[in-house]
């Protein structure tokens, strides 16, 4: 899952690109190398091209952009007992939303939430892509721990989540150990599921191999000679970390933060279950503006969930290049 | 009783350096080590004890301490006559249905798509955007926005065959980022050589496509299927707001979590699902490692100048 972010396409971008792919490749993973736009095929008729073109964009036309589109139209129109009047456009969902204080906490403490998991997810993600990607000698090995390390993420959110309530409960792991095997508390502290400790846990525990991956890739496929280099002018590993690897390994970093925000800023099931209805995020809060039901609402809620997503995406964006630029 | 702890902590603390003496690493930096350790404990933790609780008698509890080790009890409860058993098996096996025609879409867009961008196109830019978008966007949001465009057409949501076009629809869109990233990767490293010599002896595109790229690429296609497959089996944000009665695995696994007295049948159900999982990850390595060693082969030959030859008898073979 690495992608490049060759916004303006020059390229320079792209052979840097071209070069992570072969990179990944003999890593043996061809799941998550990286795409470009490639131009290995025969040449073709247009009227072949658009035969290949069709089905796929038929498929996210009607089942992605059609969608989302129409959150933002429904945001627009008005409520109806059952659902909403189609072109009848008013601001009336918006101004509801925001009479009463509950849209806009909520939408803060999911922020602040996002940010909180995606900083955890770089100080756990990071020392383990770099464990992975720079002191595994074989290849071989290398493959096998990556393998063991994304294999969670082919098991049902649902079930990951389910799986916190021995670890979290009040009769779980955490307060087993506590009380009867080393007796620090004594009472089991039953706060520990339905919290916002517990949900930020399962939160990162989710999210954190959307780090792990981009930062990897970025990290493996490091020019070694920059690193040679800086060594043999005598700099001592620290140095060669914090002013060659390191910068290096920025654009993965990014590429893990703008995933996990993203899903964090979205996400429903972890803060239902394991918040127990006690804890809101604007997903839950969608999601009851959706069983009123409220459909406008719904969409507005979810529209300002969108902007407040692009604007963090955009901040991150530009974080980068700043970065660049120093 | 506290022996047996010592004894524990002694072993856990015993792994890394057991890893750091036998396994392939860099010894220099114990630390890192150590900490990928406790993560992979942090990952697989919760799921182990899940599995552990899943295996108690009759009286088990869904915390510690298990009671009754060792019964096979929850998971034979899975197969009892009780409604809500009937209706979690029913959901096994409409989500199992459900990710076979998702693994046939997504292998097949994927496929498309795939073919799509080894040429560049106007408007190629786009598309690839609009299939990473599909990555990108919370669950919740897209289960919501078609839930709207259904309102809007009229759609009964869940009712009869037709039910199913909207939770395959999203489940494959889902799919679809994973699948295009394979079929990328496939023929980033292919050798369009054998393509060309169908071609100039003759061959039309499609009998080409059939008779040379397609024998090439099925493991790619077999992967993008896969990848589906298992993707689908797990979703459960996209489906939430658009299945109507119809309940998958993980909608079903919801709604016990949030109504009903929880029993360890649900961390029974938990182990069942996981197991599937990786045992679909399994087949998908098998696969990839056979064919990467063929692959290996292919190359070896190519030397030899003998792959040109194959590829040339394949091609008249085509009509």
């Amino acid at each position: 899952m690495v992608i490049s972010l060759s916004s303006n396409g020059d390229h320079h971008a792209l052979d840097e690109a071209r070069a992570e792919v072969a990179e990944a490749e003999s890593l043996g993973s061809p799941e998550v190398a990286l795409a470009v736009h490639a131009t290995s095929g025969p040449a073709r008729s247009p009227l072949a091209t658009l035969a290949w073109i069709a089905p796929g964009s038929i498929w996210l036309i009607l089942f992605l952009i059609a969608p989302l589109l129409m959150i933002v139209l429904v945001s627009l129109w008005q409520r109806t007992p059952v659902g909403f009047e189609p072109f009848s456009f008013t601001f009336e969902a918006y101004t509801r939303i925001f009479d009463t204080p509950v849209y806009l906490n909520t939408l803060r403490d999911t922020i602040i939430r996002a940010i909180i998991v995606t900083g955890l997810c770089i100080l756990i993600g990071y020392p383990i892509a770099f464990f992975l990607a720079r002191c595994v000698k074989t290849i071989k090995f290398q493959i096998a721990l990556f393998i063991v390390v994304l294999a969670p993420f082919w098991v049902a959110y649902v079930v990951r989540i389910i799986a916190w309530l021995p670890v979290l409960g009040r009769q779980g792991v955490i307060n087993y150990f506590l009380v009867d095997v080393i007796n620090v508390v004594d009472e089991p502290i039953s706060a520990l599921f339905y919290s916002t400790f517990a949900i930020t846990l399962a939160l990162v525990q989710l999210y954190v191999l959307f780090m792990v991956t981009p930062i990897f890739f970025q990290l493996a496929t490091l020019d070694n000679a920059a690193i040679e280099a800086a060594r043999d002018l005598g700099a001592n590993p620290g140095k060669v970390f914090r002013e060659v690897i390191f910068p290096l390994s920025l654009p993965g970093v990014l590429i893990g933060c703008i995933f996990v925000f993203v899903l964090v800023m979205g996400e429903f099931a972890t803060v239902r279950i394991i918040g127990g209805g006690t804890i809101q995020s604007v997903g839950t809060l969608v999601n009851d503006y959706y069983t009123i039901p409220d459909l406008p609402a719904a969409a507005a809620a979810a529209t300002i969930l969108v902007a407040v997503m692009t604007v963090g995406v955009a901040i991150l964006l530009r974080f980068s290049k700043i970065r660049e630029v120093v | 009783m506290s022996l047996l702890w010592y004894l524990i902590a002694i072993v856990i603390l015993a792994i890394p350096f057991a890893a750091m003496v036998f396994l392939p690493i860099n010894r220099s930096k114990p630390i890192l080590l150590v900490s990928f350790l406790i993560f992979i404990v942090f990952m697989y933790g919760p799921m182990l004890t899940m599995g552990v609780l899943s295996f108690q008698g009759p009286f088990g509890s869904m915390t510690l301490p298990a009671k009754d080790l060792g019964s096979l009890h929850w998971f034979t409860e899975l197969r009892s006559d009780s409604s809500l058993m009937v209706g979690v098996r029913d959901g096994i096996s409409k989500s199992l249905w459900i990710s076979l025609v998702v693994a046939a879409i997504t292998a097949l867009l994927s496929l498309t798509l795939g073919m799509a961008f080894r040429r560049q196109f106007r408007g190629g830019g786009i598309l690839f955007y609009a299939i990473l978008l599909s990555l990108m966007t919370p669950g919740l949001l897209l289960s919501l926005g078609l839930s709207f465009l259904l309102y809007y057409i009229g759609f009964d949501k869940g009712q009869g065959i037709l039910g199913y076009v909207p939770i395959i629809g999203v489940q494959a869109v889902w799919a679809l980022p994973f699948g295009f990233l394979v079929m990328m990767s496939v023929f980033n490293r292919y050798d369009a050589r054998a393509e060309e010599a169908a071609r100039d002896l003759g061959a039309t595109s499609i009998t080409t496509f059939r008779e040379v790229t397609l024998p090439l690429i099925w493991t790619g296609v077999f992967g993008a299927g896969l990848f589906g497959f298992t993707l689908a089996l797990n979703e459960f944000e996209r489906t939430f707001l658009i299945s109507g009665a119809i309940n998958t695995l993980p909608l079903k696994l919801y709604i016990i979590t949030s109504s009903s007295v929880l029993r360890p049948y649900v961390y029974s159900l938990g182990v069942v699902t996981i197991l599937i999982s990786f045992l679909l990850i399994a087949v998908f390595l098998i696969v990839s490692a056979l064919t990467g060693r063929k692959k290996d082969l292919a190359i070896e030959e190519d030397d030899g100048g003998s792959m040109d030859a194959s590829a040339l008898q394949a091609a008249p073979s085509g009509d």
